[in-house]
């Protein structure tokens, strides 16, 4: 019989169709995706560096020029924007229905100058880089108190929501708090009152001494296929170390993420037949908004990432309810994930 | 004169297309679908091309990326009704992105602007 199991933070419940049980081979693509042709052109590739806008930020062989070849990782902002930098006005409403103007920011995070590399073919070292990249972006966008919240996010794969196979990331930073974003604080700060401690904090503990759904685990970081996973194969990765900042990681805590993320895209690549997918970044608000909206958000908060590979369809039912119907038991998924191959 | 390839399907476009920018001192070459545009392109030069997206055919997003194998020197503007396709960043291939609209005055500017002397 399937299960509907509860996020406990956000509250979505999700039905876990066992009886439906797949194994990682069912979600091999009947055609294997086609590959971008070498001649495509593709502006982010190296040397096609003024097709983008200016760079905010590179990182860049010694003796190199802003916007020419010689970087290793490039941030430049959206050639053409959703959201545009700029303070915002005050909301404007008519009746009911309100509305502001599109402002926000939009960067993309060039990971590596090469088209066919992915992030977990890169060296650690380089994706130790990226990651320092996301946290200067989000401590440079952050210092201005008009984007409340910065997402950092990466589509892999067309289903994904990549239309360049060109391994990228992207940040984007919002005026307000997005909805799903105030779900995750309030939910743990309700559970933070009931359980005395931070939730996560406390997942994992109990992850760890279950073992049924831990898929790897170092001295800095536990990775789990969450109790409630929404997609066959998801995969939530955690700081050991209790905080709820991104930007508060050491180089040792980044560069033993760099790790994981390597190892767990590659085994996620490998078990599943290189799926397309969203990694997540999961922080709390801008510190400053966080501090004044939610004090004591340092205590129930914990930073942590998600893995989310498109496997399914989110169709009317998924739309409709907010339920998600998940084909691979969480308990399964972390049985293949933990194999290396 | 400067030369402007205009690639756009609805011929009421082209019609008023070649007639506002023959106006402001262009002279404007139109094809239809995207192959005409590359044939063009192998043919003749130009200092500007503007083209549509959805097309019967090859879409307008294929065919910037085609012509960055010919020629990357010529400034494109995507002129389309569409806001949606400014999140494939193929579209970054072309230099402006101006969404159709009733008056012509963004994209004229955006064509002032590309088109050097």
């Amino acid at each position: 019989m399937s299960e509907l199991r509860k996020d406990l933070v956000t509250g979505r419940w999700v039905i876990i169709a066992s009886e439906r049980s797949k194994r990682p081979d069912d979600f091999r693509p009947v055609t294997p995706e086609k590959k971008e042709g070498g001649s495509r052109f593709c502006p982010f590739c190296m040397g096609n560096e003024s097709k983008t806008p200016p760079e905010v930020f590179a990182l860049r062989e010694s003796g190199t020029v802003p916007d020419g070849p010689g970087w290793k990782v490039r941030v430049v902002p959206n050639k053409f924007p959703a959201l545009s930098p700029g303070a915002p006005p005050p909301k404007s409403a008519k009746g009911i229905f309100q509305w502001m103007p599109g402002v926000g920011v939009h960067e993309v995070i060039i990971e590596n100058p090469d088209h066919g590399k992915e992030l977990s073919d890169l060296e650690t070292a380089h994706i130790r880089d990226v990651l320092r990249i996301y946290q200067k972006r989000i401590n440079a966008i952050e210092e201005d108190l008009h984007y409340q919240y910065v997402q950092v996010f990466k589509n892999k794969g067309k289903e994904a929501g990549a239309s360049l196979s060109h391994p990228h990331s992207q940040i984007m930073a919002t005026p307000i708090v997005p909805k799903r974003v105030k779900e995750e604080v309030y939910g743990s700060e309700r559970l933070f009152r009931t359980l005395k401690e931070c939730v996560f904090c406390r997942t994992l503990r109990e992850e760890t001494a279950l073992n049924e759904r831990l898929v790897l685990r170092n001295d800095r970081f536990c990775v789990i296929t969450p109790f409630a996973s929404r997609s066959p194969f998801e995969m939530a990765i955690y700081p050991l170390r209790h905080s709820p900042f991104f930007t508060s990681a050491g180089d040792e805590e980044l560069a033993s993420l760099a790790g994981v993320l390597k190892t767990v895209l590659t085994r996620l690549k490998t078990t599943v037949s290189d799926p397309p997918f969203n990694l997540i970044l999961h922080q709390a608000p801008n510190p400053t908004v966080s501090q004044k909206a939610w004090p004591g958000i340092e205590q129930y908060f914990h930073w942590h990432m998600e893995v989310l590979p498109v496997l399914t369809k989110v169709a009317g039912f998924e739309w409709g309810t907010g339920f998600y119907i998940n084909p691979v038991p969480p308990e399964t998924a972390a049985g293949y994930l933990r194999e290396d191959k | 004169m400067k030369k402007i390839l205009l690639v756009e399907d609805e011929l009421p476009l082209c019609l008023l297309y070649e007639e506002e920018l023959s106006a402001e001192g262009y002279e404007v070459m139109s094809v239809h679908d995207a192959d005409s545009a590359l044939d063009a392109l192998k043919n003749k030069t130009f200092d500007l091309i503007i083209t549509d997206i959805r097309m019967p055919g090859k879409d307008g997003v294929e065919l910037i990326g085609q012509i960055m194998g010919l020629r990357k020197d010529i400034p494109i503007i995507i002129n389309t009704a569409y806001q949606s396709y400014k999140e494939d960043f193929m579209t970054w291939a072309a230099d402006a992105y101006v969404v159709k609209s009733s008056s012509l005055a963004e994209l004229k500017a955006k064509v002032r602007e590309l088109v050097k002397d």
